[in-house]
């Protein structure tokens, strides 16, 4: 069973607009007829610039928004089945961009120990799973303090913990590090790469980050409400205009490695880090 | 305009037990017309340090001179204090309220008691400078792009014609074309209007594209100042810190280590390009 999978998935609203002949109902489609499958345990990067309809995918796998035409299963649970709708937030957590917006409690072991309280939990498991997240995320020193006294990358990790103490099979992340310092950003991309790897996570994070992005074992870039590209990271970064018309860019050294090629020179079409640049430059320089 | 900060100390909370030293002695020039970009890791001091400029803490120990005069001695003169040096806080869209994106901008000049010619004059000019088109003008500022609506915020602080003009993490969650539109807006305005623009950042690519001299922020204390060149050729030093440098200059720093004989101090797409490509054809010959 595919973790997430999406059929014909489109999403609608109606935006109003004011004119001179009064108020006037617009059709806006976010989401057109969107078509993608994600396995389990997969890390898949989603990229597209401001109101590309993103987050509003995002949103659909956590059951916050129901396609108006079209299907997402989420573990095989159809998100319009209202009656799954628990099932389905505690299949797949949600982490925003804001830590700031999603804590709620004032100290962080009962911050995280918030989701499984709801959930009915016993406290003994309950007391369980805030010690594993904690560890996971690698914050267990920091249990009795106050999210408010805590560095952008550290409440991050307390959300993301939060999240973890309802045993989820999959995380989607909505830009959690837009509003880190590269530290912050580090520290969180590390802890996702490790949820992903050791615990078998799946991940979907959706970034502008696009040294973030080339971690990932797939990405999709979605423009305009569709699904546009797909594939891995050294398929999709080798097209460095195409991405650029979408309104994305590319990691730095992929760049100059594009500018390169076009001078002439023999660079693979797919460095898309540093340590790849460096190695690449050396094997040019050996081959002269 | 210069802005003279002498020996500030900031002490949150002081006499509790969440007693903090935001800002350790901290001494600073920063020079009419410059553009001063302000880099350090969460908690480093750099947001404590662009509230005092902007009157909104007054220091512990220390003083803040503009143009030689105290800004906190006298509190009536805080108000134009203000005006003079305009802040654009992180996320300033958040700080729209009106009902069109003209309204909006010209909420400050209006409470500034300017008559209605001169408003006009300078919502225009300021709508002008951030590259907003007239066509916008009219719109509800919440149907804008992120971007746009981070401009329009910014002309808001434009149209009181501030002498210096700070902006804390301009670009933060914007897609790369959001960021290249604000960063354009940026520079037109620094090179425009000659205004003194205090950049603060977490995006390393951005600080070196743009400023003439970067300030280091580390534990309260300006750690180290220079220009771009200078600054990012300390990748070690920076990373110590919590900060990065951009991402080629890893590239040379690596090619460095192996031997080769590159300069460390690229950190521009445009200049690693022709660097390489030079380095690449003498290796050919």
């Amino acid at each position: 069973m595919k973790m997430v999978k999406a059929e014909g998935l489109t999403y609608e609203y109606i935006k109003m607009l004011e004119t001179d002949h009064g108020t006037e109902e617009e059709k806006v489609a976010a989401l057109k007829s969107v078509n993608l499958e994600i396995e389990k345990g997969e890390f898949v990067v989603v990229l597209g610039h401001n109101g590309s309809g993103k987050s509003t995918f995002a949103k659909h796998i956590n059951a916050l928004l129901e396609p108006t035409d079209g299907t997402l299963w989420v573990k095989g649970m159809d998100t319009k089945n209202g009656e799954l709708i628990w099932d389905i937030r505690q299949t797949a957590g949600m982490v925003f961009q804001n830590p700031d917006n999603q804590l709620v409690a004032t100290v962080v072991e009962e911050d995280i120990a918030f989701g499984p309280e709801n959930m009915g939990i016993e406290p003994e498991e309950i007391r369980r799973r805030v010690d594993d997240a904690l560890a996971t995320v690698r914050m267990q020193k920091y249990a009795t303090h106050t999210p408010s006294k805590l560095s952008g990358g550290q409440k991050q990790r307390i959300a993301i913990a939060g999240v973890l103490a309802m045993k989820p099979d999959c995380i989607v992340l909505d830009e959690p590090t837009a509003m880190l310092d590269p530290v912050g950003r580090k520290e969180v991309l590390e802890t996702i790469e490790r949820l992903n790897k050791e615990e078998g996570i799946t991940i979907i994070l959706i970034t502008h980050y696009m040294d973030e992005a080339v971690r990932g074992d797939r990405v999709y870039v979605i423009d305009d409400g569709e699904v546009v590209m797909e594939g891995k990271p050294k398929e999709i970064f080798s097209q460095v205009e195409r991405l650029q018309q979408y309104g994305l860019d590319v990691p730095q050294v992929t760049e100059v490695a594009h500018l390169l090629r076009k001078e002439g020179i023999d660079l693979p079409a797919d460095i898309l880090t540093v340590e790849e640049m460096v190695g690449a430059l050396c094997q040019l320089k050996l081959t002269n | 305009m210069s802005i003279k900060i002498n020996q500030l100390t900031y002490i949150y909370n002081q006499g509790t037990a969440f007693e903090k030293k935001a800002l350790d002695d901290v001494s600073l020039e920063i020079k009419k017309g410059e553009f001063v970009g302000l880099i350090g890791h969460t908690g480093s001091g750099k947001s404590t340090l662009i509230q005092h400029l902007n009157g909104i803490i007054s220091p512990t120990k220390g003083e803040i001179l503009l143009d030689g005069e105290n800004i906190h001695k006298d509190k009536a003169k805080l108000k134009e204090v203000r005006r003079r040096i305009g802040l654009a806080f992180q996320y300033p869209e958040y700080q729209l309220f009106e009902m069109t994106v003209y309204k909006d901008v010209a909420f400050g000049p209006t409470n500034m008691m300017q008559s209605k010619d001169e408003i006009h004059k300078n919502v225009v000019a300021a709508l002008e400078t951030v590259g907003i088109a007239h066509d916008l003008y009219e719109k509800s500022p919440f149907e804008l792009s992120g971007g746009q609506k981070r401009r329009v915020a910014i002309a808001g602080v434009l149209a009181m014609n501030p002498e210096v003009l700070i902006l804390d993490e301009p670009t933060a969650g914007l897609d790369p074309k959001g960021r290249d539109e604000i960063l354009q807006a940026i520079k037109r305005l620094h090179q425009e209007r000659g205004i003194t623009v205090i950049l603060v950042s977490h995006s390393m690519e951005d600080v070196a594209k743009l400023v003439d001299r970067i300030i280091v922020m580390h534990e309260g204390k300006v750690a180290t100042t220079g220009t771009p060149k200078e600054v990012f050729c300390h990748v070690k030093e920076l990373e110590a810190m919590g900060l990065a440098a951009p991402q080629v200059s890893y590239v040379f720093a690596a090619l460095k280590e192996k031997g080769f004989d590159v300069p460390i101090d690229v950190f521009t797409i445009e200049e690693a390009k022709n660097v390489l490509l030079n380095l690449v054809k003498q290796v050919s010959v």
